[in-house]
């Protein structure tokens, strides 16, 4: 009995030192919900913080779940800014009226391709679609995502179909090939028997181990794995030809609240973000792509041009609905 | 009471109303809805049955035949408890790499369940009064006959409780399916957000989960049955004695060692070899504020859910009626729902307070509603076994209100809400969804990290976070096996003689 009140006691205590801390916010400070990973985005912040003395609260968590939560706060969102690892979560927000539209001097920064038209958001890096393959083994190298349907493919291709990645590809593949054509080409990929993997790294790994030659997933996965396994390992990046679905950018992007109190300071970070210093750091180090025309690509990737990536309207790739009732219907989900 | 359990559902209702007509119908009779259906039902009936099995053969076992190695069988068979079901399957995935599909969901969360069989049917074996069975030996029952007349009707109050908290369970995990790749309720409800940003859609999705809970709750309620045993005193008279089995205690332990491989060797070989594997170094003082951040959090979160539960177990013991079983299924669909549900309903509702919205406080409340099944459970549990006429006596005897509650009720409760505490403390520690929504701004707990690394794939870095949060959690796990000391406690205490 007296441990139970003494518990008491203590969990009062607790919540009321908490409360205490929280609140008061003042205007030297912002709030972000991050759906970047703090490993691919947290130096970035802590510098901007050293640098303009301003405190970032950050709020960690799924893109996806936070662009839910955020609907849910609706006008009552304490955060000021929204970074998302994807096109998706941004267009949800956007669409709801959420976000704010940018001033232009901060749009004009970057290509047009590089922000939603509605202004709402802009994005801060990309990264592309890439087939990775085992150089020992595949001499000859697929130029279109129609060749991986030739059976002589068949179960050496690994694919992640739940991955958001994946999903905004098989988007853009209907968006520029119409719904009949990429269902038509799901369909040989499946008669392939395909190895089916939840993650990107997976099929790194596999295609490293051997069990498969060729896997669909996004460009900085070769190092990853490298550094997570601590060596070299026995796969490259491939791009297929100029044009391909197949070669899509993926974003990740940031736009800043109606709601906020302090939208220039939430302006400043993201006009951080874009200067070229660091650009060219989110280059050298998460190894993605810069938005900026005049930044590098990353080590021995080609650029953005010679890529030739598909041209889809960022706010197209916002609603997964028919893409996943496609993957439903060629049974890869 | 009732009305903090119903946030969610109502949040539900709300969400799930503004759908319109043409699309709820469509999401609720097309096929693929009918299949969730079916995949849900069938994982959960099955691993209702394997962990039914194997839990009540481990309590029997450790319960009546004298085992070698002392409280080491019932440790290994109540410890996985500990092991959050993500950590679990991915530690078998990455052991086996072909691990998907439905039976190896079944395999998972059978050994994760099978846990919550084992405690329970434990705990009310250890409470049946030897002299009960002696008595009805003597009157010439045969042993099946004890078992039936004797034994089964004072098991199955608790039994069938543990098993629906199993049920419930199944219903509402996300990591073993979603790595698994098995289609439940719970999965599509996640799908439904992360596509298509569709709130109302998946309430309505919810709902349905909602109402195949209503089902199985209706079918426990049953199956509990009106009539139960009661003693006249809370004491136990005399124990049992054990049987011994010679030579063949040893294939018996086996089953338990087999278990605890599974379970147990599985995970932490997987986290060792990742653990030394990690070539990053590991950040100690992030490792240290997420323990306290986790153990802060569950505990704030059980004791929360200690408070709402006392008057509720009380209230389930002593009456039955319409509003206590009100009360009481509203609690259960609680816990059938996913954390993600709960923490959006509760984000709808407290970021309209932001001088309260993702602070500690909510997030305590948030355990407190996600486990209060648990503890309101085990409170009637210990409270139900006892007569109602304890209360009337202390009454005529002049001991009345605060006083009666404190000297009779309390100390009579007392093991109950030990056990419910711990329970919830268990499982609030190892708890994601709602914690990533509600926490305070960057406040991490363990299972944060460990979400923050394997999000990013860096499984290595997740080992330690995971090896502490295991390590934690089986504290709690070592006191829930314990035996019961409180009904010799209630003896000697006086109050009943």
């Amino acid at each position: 009995m007296r441990k139970i009140k003494a518990t008491i006691v203590f969990l009062v205590l607790i919540l009321t030192v908490t409360a205490c801390g929280i609140g008061g916010s003042d205007s030297q400070s912002l709030t972000v919900y991050s759906g970047r990973s703090e490993e691919f985005i947290g130096p970035f912040l802590a510098d901007f913080e050293t640098e303009s003395g301003v405190t970032l609260n950050i709020r960690y968590g799924d893109s996806a779940e936070l662009a839910a939560q955020i609907l849910e706060e609706g006008e009552n969102s304490p955060a000021d800014i929204f970074i998302s690892q994807d096109a998706g979560a941004l267009g949800a927000v956007a669409q709801a009226g959420l976000l704010k539209k940018l001033p232009n001097e901060l749009l004009s920064q970057v290509p047009a391709t590089f922000r939603a038209s509605s202004g709402q958001w802009v994005v801060l890096t990309g990264r592309a679609r890439v087939f990775a393959y085992n150089p020992k083994t595949v001499t000859a190298l697929p130029t279109s995502i129609d060749d991986l349907t030739d059976p002589s493919w068949s179960s050496k291709i690994g694919i992640a179909p739940t991955n958001a990645s994946f999903q905004a590809f098989v988007t853009a593949l209907r968006i520029i090939r119409g719904d009949e054509a990429a269902k038509n080409w799901l369909d040989k990929i499946v008669a392939n028997s395909p190895k089916l993997f939840e993650k990107n790294s997976q099929i790194v790994e596999a295609i490293d181990a051997g069990q498969i030659q060729l896997g669909l997933v996004n460009h900085y996965y070769t190092w990853e794995v490298s550094k997570a396994l601590g060596r070299e390992i026995n796969v490259v990046n491939g791009f297929f030809g100029p044009g391909d679905a197949g070669n899509l950018i993926n974003v990740s992007g940031a736009g800043v609240f109606n709601t906020s109190k302090n939208q220039s300071l939430a302006n400043k970070l993201i006009e951080y973000l874009l200067t070229e210093k660091t650009q060219k750091r989110f280059v050298s180090e998460t190894h993605e792509y810069s938005v900026l025309p005049n930044v590098t690509s990353p080590a021995s990737q080609p650029t953005l041009k010679e890529i030739g990536a598909p041209i889809v309207n960022l706010d197209s790739l916002k609603d997964l609905k028919q893409t996943q009732e496609l993957l439903i219907k060629v049974g890869l989900l | 009471m009732i009305a903090i359990a119903a946030i969610p559902l109502l949040y539900l209702i709300k969400r799930g109303s503004e759908i319109d007509r043409a699309s709820l119908t469509n999401l609720l009779l097309r096929d693929r809805t009918i299949e969730i259906y079916t995949t849900t039902i069938l994982l959960a009936s099955i691993v209702l049955l394997f962990s039914f099995i194997v839990g009540s053969t481990f309590a029997w076992l450790i319960h009546n035949v004298t085992l070698p190695f002392g409280s080491l069988p019932i440790i290994l068979s109540v410890l996985p408890l500990a092991i959050p079901s993500y950590v679990l399957t991915y530690a078998w995935i990455s052991i086996y790499p072909g691990f998907n599909g439905f039976w190896a969901a079944v395999l998972v969360l059978t050994l994760s369940t099978s846990p919550y069989v084992t405690l329970v049917a434990v705990a009310s074996l250890r409470r049946i009064d030897f002299t009960q069975v002696e008595a009805g030996r003597s009157l010439g029952l045969s042993q099946l006959a004890v078992l039936r007349r004797v034994i089964w009707p004072q098991m199955r109050v608790s039994l069938s409780a543990g098993l629906l908290l199993v049920f419930l369970y199944v219903l509402s995990d996300f990591g073993a399916v979603s790595l698994l790749g098995v289609n439940t309720f719970t999965r599509n409800i996640y799908t439904m957000y992360r596509a298509t940003f569709d709130r109302n859609g998946a309430a309505v999705i919810s709902l349905a989960l909602i109402l195949l809970a209503m089902f199985i709750i209706a079918l426990e309620f049953r199956l509990r049955g009106r009539r139960t045993v009661i003693k006249s005193n809370a004491g136990i008279v005399k124990t049992h004695i054990k049987i011994s089995v010679g030579w063949l205690r040893w294939p018996l332990l086996t089953l338990i060692f087999t278990y605890a491989l599974l379970a147990l060797g599985v995970p932490f070989w997987v986290l060792t070899t990742r653990f030394i594997q990690n070539t990053e170094s590991i950040d100690i003082s992030s490792l240290i504020s997420a323990t306290f951040s986790t153990v802060i959090a569950s505990f704030a979160g059980a004791t929360l859910a200690m408070v709402f539960a006392l008057p509720l177990g009380i209230l389930l013991a002593r009456r039955s009626g319409f509003i206590p079983k009100l009360a009481e299924s509203s609690i259960l669909l609680t816990h059938a729902l996913p954390g993600v549900v709960i923490g959006l309903a509760l984000v709808a509702l407290s970021s309209k307070f932001p001088w309260i919205y993702q602070t500690l406080p909510v997030l305590a409340f948030a355990y407190a509603l996600l486990f209060l099944a648990k503890a309101v459970g085990s409170i009637r549990a210990s409270l139900q076994r006892i007569a109602p006429i304890l209360h009337d006596v202390s009454e005529t005897l002049g001991i009345t209100g605060l006083a009666a509650f404190r000297r009779v009720t309390l100390p009579l409760a007392a093991p109950g809400i030990l056990i419910g505490f711990l329970l919830v403390l268990l499982t609030a520690m190892k708890e994601l969804p709602a914690t990533l929504m509600l926490r305070p701004t960057g406040y991490e707990t363990l299972a944060t990290e460990i979400w923050a690394a394997t999000s990013i794939s860096k499984f290595n870095e997740a080992a330690p976070y995971a090896l502490v949060l295991i390590i934690i959690a089986a504290i709690p796990t070592f006191i829930l096996t314990r035996p019961d000391k409180s009904d010799s406690q209630a003896q000697s205490e006086g109050l009943i003689q």
